[in-house]
């Protein structure tokens, strides 16, 4: 059980987003992907769900290979890979035209997860499902009839947690679950995620700014720079890495945190 | 002179590079909905969503265009003592070219505009992605039932469209012309027949598969934020008016040379 990359290559026109990129991330360990802006974070989590095809190399999510599921045929399996897959997008990305508990039940109701459970779920065993998972993102039933437009933007990320949650992923996927979030409400997601990667036991790959958070909670840091991967490793020797990136990264993320902090 | 020369060149390339795209992704529309027979309840509802919120601004249009035509008939046929001809020209007229051009316009301007920035909006803020992530194919799910909406409404709109506006040339030919309901309709089976209705319906379906086709097109594949679904907007009010008239021309020519080949 892994997602292993092989020799990624993506281009948008001239521009080389991923330039020959490979690593593997085990089961149940919690991978951040680290960077600046426009390096291919957000196209590396792409990949591993289809929404984006490689122009060369091979993406394996379990025993799948997702980079040869972009023909007409093998377009067929994309959608148990995506069952496995839980993503959870930098906006919150819930569809406007729907109730947050019809968006949190959308993946509920898919062919895929028909298919998993060998049944069509039942409207109470869907609202139990939704009612789980929101309280597993710290929200009261009470903003489930409400739609997304009438909720805050936190309330929005937490809902989408639980959209991405519902159907039960093997694997959770964030794309700068933080972005455009306060201080406090960026603490509370970072928390959450932690909380969720380790409850559920599933295998996390987080893309993000936050080194902080991901000193404190990763088994392993990748850091992605002009499509090429500078390093990958675990939190102890990324402190250590003389790498400038990784260390400008680093010292900026130092005097974020206490005076008191130490590694441990 | 060779910059301005290049430069007229790729917008050329541009507008067939768009053009070519359009055809591809109609074609996969029609694909996945014979494949999948989409949602049809969803369809149902696009069809009465877009004819009730179409259907004042074609009956108000509706009314003057009957009566602008018995205007400028009434002008010309004076002339040669032909007033008799009239409610025939009127519509004739009507049904064959000014209510289905009318009424494409009006649904470019109205539900073209708005299905391709809701779409743009929906791009642009990952939900589509989102629906994908959650192993719903974002073509059956969101594509058609506005594509089939848009096609099918059109039928609707322009039955009412066309009546209204025979309803609106009656009155303004009593009005101002000094005929009577007889008088008017006795010589519209001279000029209007089967073929004339023929005629009405092939140009209205084929003009609302050009706004159905380019407003999911340009909505579906528009990218870069709020300046994304602004350029996406334009450039579908754009390529839809540009493609109705060619199509009005080709049309028009065509259907004259099927009359003839089958009436001579």
């Amino acid at each position: 059980m892994s997602i292993r990359f092989e020799g990624v290559h993506k281009a948008f026109g001239p521009k080389k987003v991923l330039d020959g990129v490979s690593f593997e991330v085990k089961k149940g360990e919690i991978l951040f992907i680290l960077g600046k802006s426009g390096m291919g974070k957000s196209v590396t989590l792409k990949h591993i769900i289809g929404v984006l095809a490689p122009d060369a190399g091979k993406i394996h999510v379990d025993q799948y290979e997702v980079s040869s599921m972009f023909t007409e045929e093998g377009s067929e399996l994309l959608p148990k890979v995506r069952q496995r897959c839980g993503m959870v997008f930098q906006h919150p990305a819930l569809l406007d035209s729907l109730t947050n508990f019809d968006n949190i039940a959308f993946g509920l109701r898919t062919p895929q997860y028909r298919e998993k459970i060998g049944r069509e779920p039942s409207e109470s065993e869907i609202e139990n499902i939704v009612l789980e998972k929101l309280g597993l993102v710290h929200l009261d039933p009470e903003i489930l009839p409400l739609y997304p437009s009438e909720v805050s933007y936190g309330v929005q990320k937490r809902v989408s947690m639980a959209r991405t949650l519902a159907p039960g992923p093997d694997y959770l996927l964030f794309d700068e679950p933080t972005t455009g979030l306060d201080p406090l409400s960026t603490a509370s997601i970072n928390e959450l995620i932690a909380e969720l990667s380790r409850s559920l036991k599933v295998t996390s790959i987080i893309v993000s700014h936050d080194m902080a958070c991901a000193l404190s909670i990763a088994d392993q840091i990748l850091f992605l720079d002009q499509g090429k991967i500078l390093l990958m490793a675990p939190p102890q020797e990324v402190v250590r890495s003389k790498i400038p990136l990784v260390s400008e990264f680093f010292q900026e993320t130092l005097s974020l945190l206490p005076p008191d902090w130490r590694f441990e | 002179m060779k910059a301005r020369f290049d430069q007229a060149a790729q917008s050329v390339i541009d507008v067939l590079h768009e053009f070519g795209g359009a055809w591809l992704f109609m074609g996969k529309v029609i694909r996945i909905y014979r494949r999948t027979h989409g949602y049809r309840k969803a369809i149902i509802e696009q069809v009465a969503e877009v004819s009730t919120r179409t259907m004042s601004t074609v009956i108000f249009a509706g009314v003057f265009v009957g009566a602008i035509l018995v205007l400028q008939f009434d002008a010309m046929l004076r002339r040669f003592d032909a007033q008799a001809l009239l409610g025939g020209l009127n519509t004739s007229a009507t049904i064959r070219e000014v209510g289905p051009l009318i009424i494409s316009f009006l649904l470019a301007g109205k539900i073209g505009a708005y299905t391709t920035a809701e779409l743009a909006s929906m791009r642009v803020t990952e939900q589509i992605d989102a629906v994908e992530s959650l192993g719903t194919d974002p073509i059956q799910y969101l594509i058609i039932p506005r594509f089939f909406g848009i096609v099918l409404s059109s039928v609707i709109l322009l039955s009412i469209g066309l009546f209204v506006s025979v309803a609106g040339a009656v009155l303004v030919a009593q009005a101002f012309s000094g005929m009577n309901l007889y008088q008017y309709i006795a010589s519209i089976p001279r000029f209007a027949g089967a073929w004339t209705l023929f005629e009405g319906l092939v140009r209205s379906t084929l003009f609302s598969t050009i706004v159905a086709t380019i407003s999911t097109f340009k909505g579906y594949t528009a990218s870069g934020g709020a300046r994304g679904v602004g350029k996406a907007v334009t450039q579908s009010a754009i390529y839809i008016n540009i493609y109705i008239v060619l199509a009005n021309f080709i049309s028009t020519s065509l259907l004259e040379w099927i009359h003839d080949f089958i009436y001579w």
